[in-house]
């Protein structure tokens, strides 16, 4: 789609021709009627592509100043002179690649005629006519709408905006639903799991009467299960992915990492987004998109999709028009498109229309000038923190808009501008969107906030709107929330829940979870800062030292977690491959190592080098805690004890031979204090969250795109894909039906299952029903199950329930 | 939506029930929508199935289907001097030559049309999967959107033939454990149209039953068994009418489609052990001809498009980057076959006339010339261009991208007819009828009735068949 647009190249030359072959006598223009006359002219043979919203080639003639004004080629009419106007010239051409309209019937010689009288008698317009009202224009600026009262102690402001809406429309409120339906709801919705039995029965029990608020907030304080569910929004949003097209060849970067960390601190949603327009080096990713090998067109350049990233993510704008030409559907112009993208190029951006250089050098530029503009000549990590710090500016309520609008998408099942990347459309609410926007600027961009506001209203808990075969979207009105399909991720995650099957291991390079604090408090670290000798205080810049431990485990870790850093920088390689590398001293890294170490031999390398220019101090620093299945914990911390080797391992981390030692062991470092002082918190933090934070049950959403996620939707990541399909196909049900990966996790399920000791085979379906539904199967259901478990279930029976259950709509719906 | 399985009786009343899923869900996550105001009047088909025998990794055309002097190995000739490395050999069309190693193929050409001027774009690297993406979908990524396959434009314009089988289904290709695995991945897909006109992936022809068979270790009756289980619990679900009609309908048709191929009789179709040990034998020379067979078992039954490749695997088959005679003369054995196999079956079997099969790559292969001649594109051989010392060297060892054949068997197109040429000495480029990837996936859309202008609106923009809806249907080929 990159040139996709042919019409409006041929009505750009054809109003740039104006034909000198017809003479045109500039007769006394005879009286013409606007109204009668040209009006359906106009809508009948121009109307589809340039009235309305439609403004091919720019050229709009939905109202006269638009029609004055003319397209991309210049005027199109010129007032008293019709011989002259580009617009008669292209009505009466021949040239199938000019003439106007590009096809269908040609304007009949008494219609030309019309039209030439009109505009040589000045192009007369009824005051006030359009042929459509003027398309859109969203508010930029935060409003904080004065909220109607409150309906029947409902004082949530959602419920009192809503409310407001339902009594106006004398419309009656949806139902409260029960607070099981509203568990698994808020489970599902806010940390993607299903509530566990024994939680969901205590929850029932509870008589408070705040306990749903209460569950809200404890749900959105579990850090760990929330970041891992609203990793995979992000990741979608970001086209943040462990595989995908890209890596192969270097083209692309992950910001997995960082965005961990941002999700689990609950990082605010301002700051989030700075970091990731003004990017680090972690979270450089999403700024730096995917480079192709070999030549791309000038609409998919990295600095383009800058461009298009940033207004898609932040700001619901689709500026994938305007990156070609200026766009037909919406006000943004290439010149605006490619104003973004050279706030991030580091050269000389050349404007390309449609493919072909135009002779123009882009200038950085964003969108809302009215709130600011970036400094086009400052260099460019200056310009991109202006354009941070402009996107995050108090006053642009565009950015918080698109991200409550999100967030209200995924809680209650449709946007309130929708769909939720075409924020340039008008809500079906303004007090809503406008309201939940200010709101999260008024709680420091918490997101959770805006998550706690949603789901504790009254609209949020109520019954899911019931649509029928031919739901008229045109006419959206709020009777509910609408049920919800489940992600890939969710359907992969609850079936692990159920049948206890979720992987040990997973492919996101991170360390999961949160350290507790009694944790961070308790870790003291043994491991001392090392060199190579005794100097290390006045080591040469670009001083490499290779260290080396080895030591042996008499079993397979179930837990082990380190810690390193050093001045300047290290790479750090446990049997043989590379494991983690830091550059910043003051930025240790935790490092999560169970899979890396086995039983028996294992060793680890180090290489430190020192940096700067001059003698400076240099030292490195390494501890792990590995905690073996017989409950005992061994610590390997950098000391006296580490080898130095000659020469450092190859870049894949093997040594060509057994490397020859130095003279001499490692040395501990003098006068470490200076860096303990620094990074000791640090380090301590680090580890302990390397080596005690909680591992919860593995989540999809850290594990690569497998055949079973993509088949049930989770996007490619090559583009951002903000919304997942609605539906589930044929396909899909076909893997779902025979896929080797479900059956597998059936039939491991299954024995699981079996080993409890069940009363009797009711049991084992209720407490089915109750963690996969949250309710208990009626009588009619139990005779059911009844049939395939029979008195003792076997292996098959189970296996053959759990499948019927997990492909029920109630089961694959957050209803 | 495509025509899904029917009950003859509610045929009228579940079309617009469908219709009316259709119209909700796709609203409501801003699916494609067919544009409406671009008028498109679709061709008349002269097909019903296509299968697409994808040469993957640059099958070199003077070794195959256009074959220039031939120059035999020996120590010490100039490289320029090689343009064949296979001699030609004459086919059941009086002046039309191919590469010997095809002769079973060679007896079936005056049943083809076959195209020596398709023509691909230098993308300055020539990347196999970069050209791969662009041959499958017609865009030259990165593109904004995902692009859809070819196959899954005919399933989401046309559907499938027969309700219960799957009307895109791709046969060979791994897309686990290969190199460039994701790049596939990202062109193997139905793009915006949603994985409801995705591929059915079949990599291992032997083991396709597999993928329509209750699942490992279930016999058919407890199979049964369970979705009856199933259909009673929804009957049973107390929440049944307390959820929205289209989510609920689309997911219970969709099982419901799902059970029904795995029940069915077609379902044989993906069978191979049920084929008659002889004609098995015939298609047999490994996973490439067990796919011609399987192609023709699931044309039989129905299917709409079925690709069919010798695999795309990074220097393996026709990425041939040294010993690309012997490679060559090893991928003559695997196609020859069962290629001859598939079109004489199809003809036998009265389907060739409204079954198009084409035989195509990314691009070509030459001794000398990388991309085409002025082009910007990289070397992609380390080895020494002057003389020819060690057999290993010999062979059409680099990318080239101006001059491809391309070969159509039956539906609709000439028979024993050749389109375009290629000149005769070195650059081999096509020096009449060019035809660059659109033109040739017009003809192809042609064939099979779909408008090359066909659009469908995308996050509010056109997206066509064929790139800016230009594609041009070479209407000579057609008979």
């Amino acid at each position: 789609m990159l040139s996709a647009m042919p019409f409006q190249l041929r009505l750009a030359s054809a109003l740039a021709l104006v034909t000198l072959t017809s003479a045109t006598f500039a007769a006394a223009p005879a009286k013409v009627d606007f109204s009668h006359q040209i009006v359906p002219i106009l809508r009948e043979h121009c109307g589809e592509c340039h009235t309305g919203d439609k403004k091919k080639g720019s050229f709009s003639m939905n109202d006269r100043a638009s029609l004055l004004a003319g397209g991309e080629s210049g005027k199109a009419v010129l007032p008293g002179n019709s011989a002259k106007s580009p617009l008669i010239a292209a009505i009466t051409s021949k040239d199938p690649d000019k003439q106007m309209p590009p096809k269908g019937t040609r304007l009949s010689p008494e219609k030309v005629k019309l039209l030439r009288d009109w505009i040589d008698a000045g192009a007369v317009w009824e005051e006030g006519f359009a042929f459509k009202k003027p398309a859109y224009e969203p508010p930029l600026k935060p409003r904080r709408p004065t909220l109607p009262p409150a309906v029947a102690g409902r004082t949530n402001p959602v419920d009192r905006i809503l409310d407001a809406d339902l009594a106006k429309r004398k419309a009656v409120p949806p139902k409260p639903v029960d607070d099981a339906t509203f568990a698994r709801r808020a489970h599902l919705d806010l940390v993607g799991l299903l509530p566990e039995p024994e939680a969901l029965a205590k929850f029932l029990a509870d008589k408070s009467a705040d306990k749903r608020a209460a569950l809200v907030r404890s749900l959105l304080a579990h850090d760990t299960a929330y970041a891992e569910h609203w990793l995979t929004f992000w990741n979608d949003l970001l086209r943040n992915d462990y595989s995908g097209t890209g890596f192969i060849t270097g083209g692309r970067k992950q910001i997995t990492k960082w965005l961990y960390r941002a999700l689990v601190e609950n990082r605010p949603y301002d700051q989030f987004a700075r970091e990731l327009i003004a990017y680090t080096p972690d979270s450089e990713g999403f700024a730096a998109g995917i480079k192709w090998r070999g030549d791309v067109s000038a609409g998919a350049t990295t600095e383009i999709q800058f461009a298009q990233s940033v207004g898609q993510s932040f700001l619901g704008i689709n500026l994938k028009c305007a990156s070609c030409h200026d766009s037909f559907i919406d006000r943004w112009k290439l010149e605006e498109a490619y104003g973004l993208a050279a706030i991030y190029a580091t050269g000389k951006l050349e404007l390309h229309r449609c493919d072909k250089p135009v002779g123009k050098t882009a200038q950085a530029s964003w969108l809302f000038p009215e709130l600011g503009q970036v400094d086009a000549k400052a260099p460019q990590p200056e310009r991109l923190k202006q354009l941070a710090a402009l996107m995050t500016h108090p006053e642009n309520g565009r950015f918080t808009r698109t991200i409550v609008n999100r967030l209200w998408h995924r809680l209650m099942g449709r946007g309130i501008v929708h769909p939720t990347d075409a924020m340039q459309s008008e809500p079906w609410n303004h007090d809503l969107l406008d309201f939940l926007a200010t709101h999260l600027a008024e709680n420091k961009f918490d997101l959770k906030k805006t998550l706690e506001l949603i789901a504790t209203s009254a609209a949020y808990q109520s019954h899911a709107q019931i649509l029928g075969k031919d739901a008229d979207e045109q006419a959206y009105a709020y009777a509910g929330p609408r049920a919800k399909r489940l992600t890939a991720e969710q359907f992969v995650d609850t079936v692990w829940q159920i049948t206890g099957t979720a992987p040990t291991r997973f492919d996101a390079q991170i360390v999961r979870g949160k350290p507790s604090t009694e944790a961070v408090e308790a870790m003291k670290l043994t491991g001392q800062w090392i060199w190579s000798h005794a100097d290390a205080g006045n080591a040469k810049a670009g001083e490499t030292f290779t260290a080396r431990k080895k030591f042996t485990l008499k079993s397979a870790p179930v837990r082990a977690g380190a810690v390193a850093t050093a001045d300047n920088e290290f790479k750090l390689y446990i049997n043989g491959a590379l494991v983690a590398s830091g550059d910043n001293w003051e930025n240790p890294e935790a490092i999560a190592l169970e899979t890396k170490l086995k039983a028996g031999a294992n060793d680890i390398v180090l290489v430190a080098k020192n940096g700067g220019s001059g003698p400076n101090p240099a030292g490195v620093i390494f501890e792990a805690r590995i905690k073996l299945a017989d409950g005992s914990t061994e610590t390997i911390g950098t000391d006296p004890t580490w080898e130095t080797l000659k020469s450092p391992p190859d870049a894949k981390g093997k040594f060509k031979s057994e490397p020859a030692a130095a003279e001499g062991n490692a040395v501990a470092v003098a006068n470490s204090a200076l860096w303990n002082v620094k990074v000791g918190k640090q380090l301590a933090t680090q580890l302990a969250q390397a080596a005690t934070s909680t591992q919860p049950m593995v989540r999809a959403s850290l594990l690569k795109n497998d055949f079973l996620m993509r088949a049930l939707g989770r996007p490619h990541r090559e583009q951002i894909v903000s919304v997942r399909p609605a539906d589930l196909n044929t396909l899909e049900a076909i893997d779902l039906n025979n896929g080797q990966t479900l059956a597998t996790r059936l039939e491991q399920g299954a024995s699981r299952l079996l080993a409890k000791p069940w009363p009797s085979s009711d049991a084992l379906t209720q407490w089915l029903y109750q963690f996969a539904l949250a309710r208990t199967p009626t009588p009619a259901e139990l005779s059911l199950a009844r049939e395939v478990l029979g008195e003792k279930p076997t292996s098959q029976g189970v296996q053959d329930l759990l499948w019927a259950v997990l492909m029920l709509p109630e089961f694959q719906l957050v209803r | 939506m495509n025509a899904l399985p029917l009950d003859p009786q509610n045929t009228r009343r579940d079309f617009l029930q469908k219709l009316a899923a259709a119209t909700a869900t796709t609203m409501a996550m801003g699916a494609p929508r067919l544009l409406a105001n671009e008028k498109v009047v679709h061709p008349k088909a002269t097909a019903d199935s296509c299968i697409l025998i994808w040469m993957g990794g640059g099958m070199a055309a003077p070794d195959t289907f256009d074959p220039k002097r031939y120059q035999p190995f020996e120590k010490g000739v100039p490289v320029k001097n090689i343009l064949s490395t296979f001699p030609a050999i004459p086919t059941a069309v009086d002046g039309v030559k191919i590469c010997q190693g095809l002769e079973q193929i060679a007896s079936v050409m005056d049943r083809a049309t076959l195209i020596r001027s398709a023509t691909q774009p230098d993308l300055g690297h020539i990347l196999h999967s970069r050209h791969q993406y662009h041959w499958h979908t017609g865009y030259v990524p990165p593109q904004t959107v995902a692009a859809p396959h070819l196959g899954a434009w005919m399933a989401k314009v046309l559907g499938p033939r027969n309700p219960v089988m799957p009307a895109f289904i791709n046969v060979g290709q791994r897309l686990e454990g290969v190199g460039e695995q994701e790049e596939l991945k990202a062109f193997t897909t139905a793009g915006f149209f949603g994985n409801e006109f995705g591929p059915m992936n079949l990599p291992y022809p032997d083991d396709a039953a597999q993928s329509v068979r209750p699942p490992k270790g279930m016999e058919p009756g407890r199979f049964d068994n369970r979705y009856s289980l199933y259909r009673k619990l929804v009957d049973k679900n107390p929440h049944r009418e307390f959820m929205s009609d289209f989510q609920q309908e689309s997911m219970l048709r969709s099982l419901d489609n799902a059970h029904r191929l795995l029940s069915s009789k077609e379902r044989a179709a993906f069978d191979l052990s049920l084929e008659p040990k002889e004609s098995y034998a015939k298609y047999n020379t490994g996973r490439f001809g067990q796919g011609c067979l399987l192609a023709r078992r699931l044309v039989e039954n129905g299917a709409r498009f079925v690709e069919v490749t010798t695999e795309y695997i990074p220097f393996v088959h026709w990425d041939t980057h040294k010993d690309g005679h012997e490679t060559v003369a090893g991928m003559h054995k695997m196609m020859d076959a069962p290629i001859a196999q598939l079109i004489r079956d199809l003809e036998a079997r009265g389907l060739l006339n409204r079954t198009l099969v084409v035989i195509a790559s990314e691009f070509s292969r030459d001794a000398m010339i990388e991309g085409i001649p002025g082009s910007n594109a990289k070397d992609q051989t380390t080895h020494p261009t002057e003389t020819l010392q060690e057999m290993k060297h010999y062979g059409l060892h680099r990318h080239f991208t101006g001059g491809t054949s391309v070969v159509m068997f039956g539906g609709g197109v000439k028979k024993g007819f050749v389109y375009g040429q290629t000149a005769d000495e070195r650059p081999l480029i096509a020096v009449k009828n060019p035809m660059p990837v659109m033109d040739l996936h017009a003809t192809i859309f042609t064939a099979m009735g779909i408008s090359p202008k066909t659009a469908f609106d995308i996050e509010g923009r056109p997206f066509y068949a064929t790139e800016d809806g230009k594609g041009k249907a070479a209407k000579e080929i057609f008979a």
